[in-house]
């Protein structure tokens, strides 16, 4: 119980951010190096690593679809 | 105690409420893309290592890969756009030209053949489109993507939702994509007579080249039934903006396959099978059995933090795990450095570890007696660490021009990759941003 408890606590605060940030303010937020993904050029360097690592997705990348098996 | 998760809960409720009405009130309507957008990206691939699955685990890796593709972005009208990735990879495999190492010179499993086996075309085709709400507070999406090689064919389909709110400084999504693959599977040559309605050690295979070693070659095969792999994903995200200069997203895809997971051309030699060779090359004892299914768990999180008009901080860790004994750590740092209004420098550093599959072994460490195995290094305990550099070029004024788009921006990027193991690669890639006018 205590364990839901700081869950949704941690949600609802996060939901309703301890800090809203007005669209004016958002200069450097909106720098193209803050985008929350990769940069396009980045892409296949994310396909060779699902290719030769276990561990795939939660990054943006492809999550399933093609062998990858050379 | 209960009281006080259903009151928090009420809080959390109708404070997104609040903040979802506050947002819809924002009659400003800006286009979601001004015009149409043009980027080229290609890549350059090389890697070796002594490892090959194709020959049970011990072999050459050595692979290169060139991949080339166009992403066009078109704006359909003020909310929805187009998107068109076409792409095309050619690769040359040491280790899948083994597939057949008999077809010129001496056979090594160290040394690449020259077969039809050595080099094959991924092309792929995906079509995107999105729609967003007046107020931009809803994204919608759907998209359709084939791809194609030799000896595998890909459709994939899947949709996404995303919400705004609390003034555009939080963001839900949730995303789903099928991928429907089929195999036309390829067996290592020396197992095809070994196949139904095949004539065995009679093959001429065998009667032309002499067998040292165990002359009584019988390996265990039978191709697999089923040649189709199905994959189904869905995935959450959050991002949050935590301050003027900070944001951060959390996002959790959970993937279920299910079909043929193993690569019908991967070799395995068991310990209690004694070893046949046709010249330097060790006949297979099997091919490697996955099951049919597997779960797979990723949980990841970006923090990006502005920290001054030169430097920005951008930072990546996941947690991932399936059911096949696979747990992996991912983390990545990758801090860009503006040298002036147009460039931009980009270190990078990525550490990533996995323990192995439960149905890994080595070069001669399984069994012929299990049910499931692989000597698919890929599969294996491991660490990697991975340093980048790139610089990147950027003009918002768009001043070259070819025909009728100007050049937005060149990013270049160099990424060397080391496993604690024998493996190790490289790759550069080169992407190009083109805006029409």
């Amino acid at each position: 119980m205590i364990k839901h408890v700081i869950i949704i606590g941690f949600f609802s605060c996060f939901l309703s951010s301890c800090v809203v940030v007005k669209e004016y303010e958002k200069v450097n937020i909106n720098d193209p190096d803050m985008v929350l993904a990769d940069k396009k050029c980045d892409r296949n360097v994310s396909t060779m690593h699902s290719y030769r690592e276990a561990a795939t997705g939660a990054n943006g990348g492809k999550t399933g679809g093609g062998c990858g098996c050379n | 105690m209960k009281n006080l998760v259903i009151i928090l809960s009420l809080f959390s409720f109708f404070k997104l409420t609040a903040q979802i009405d506050q947002d819809s009130s924002n009659s400003y309507k800006k286009r979601v893309l001004e015009s149409t957008e043009i980027d080229f990206l290609s890549s350059y691939y090389t890697q070796d290592g002594d490892n090959a699955a194709v020959s049970g685990g011990t072999g050459t890796e050595e692979l290169t890969d060139a991949t080339a593709t166009f992403v066009v972005s078109i704006p359909l009208n003020a909310d929805d756009v187009l998107t068109i990735d076409a792409g095309v990879s050619a690769y040359t495999s040491a280790s899948s030209s083994n597939i057949n190492p008999f077809d010129d010179g001496t056979a090594n499993p160290f040394q690449a053949s020259s077969g039809a086996s050595s080099g094959d075309v991924w092309s792929n085709l995906t079509a995107s489109y999105s729609h967003n709400s007046d107020d931009r507070n809803d994204i919608w999406s759907a998209k359709l993507s084939v791809s194609t090689e030799y000896d595998y064919f890909s459709i994939g389909f899947g949709g996404s939702y995303t919400k705004l709110f609390n003034e555009k400084n939080t963001e839900l999504s949730i995303s789903a994509n099928v991928y429907l693959d089929t195999w036309n599977a390829i067996y290592p040559i020396e197992l095809r007579p070994f196949g139904e309605n095949g004539n065995g050690i009679n093959n001429s295979l065998f009667t032309q080249n002499t067998i040292t070693g165990n002359q009584n070659y019988n390996p265990l095969f039978a191709k697999f039934k089923d040649e189709t792999r199905n994959s189904y994903s869905i995935g959450f995200g959050l991002s949050q903006i935590l301050h003027k200069n900070v944001q951060g997203s959390l996002s959790v895809d959970i993937v279920k396959q299910d079909g043929l997971l193993s690569t019908p051309f991967q070799r395995v030699y068991f310990s209690d099978v004694a070893d046949s060779f046709i010249e330097d090359f060790q006949l297979a004892d099997a091919i490697e059995q996955l099951p049919s299914s597997r779960f797979k768990v990723a949980i990841g999180g970006r923090l990006n933090w502005y920290l001054n008009e030169s430097f920005t901080i951008r930072t990546f860790y996941r947690y991932y795990f399936d059911d096949w004994g696979i747990n992996s750590h991912t983390a990545s740092l990758e801090v860009p450095f503006k040298l002036s209004d147009k460039f931009t420098l980009y270190p990078s550093y990525r550490f990533y570890n996995q323990t192995a599959a439960d149905y890994f072994y080595p070069y001669e460490t399984a069994l012929s007696s299990y049910d499931f195995y692989t000597s698919d290094f890929d599969l294996s305990k491991y660490s990697s660490n991975q340093f980048g550099f790139g610089i990147s070029y950027n003009d918002i004024f768009t001043k070259a021009h070819i025909w009728k788009f100007g050049l937005k921006s060149i990013d270049l990027k160099y990424y060397k990759y080391d496993r604690n193991t024998t493996f190790g690669s490289s790759i550069v890639t080169a992407g190009f941003k083109f805006v029409m006018n």
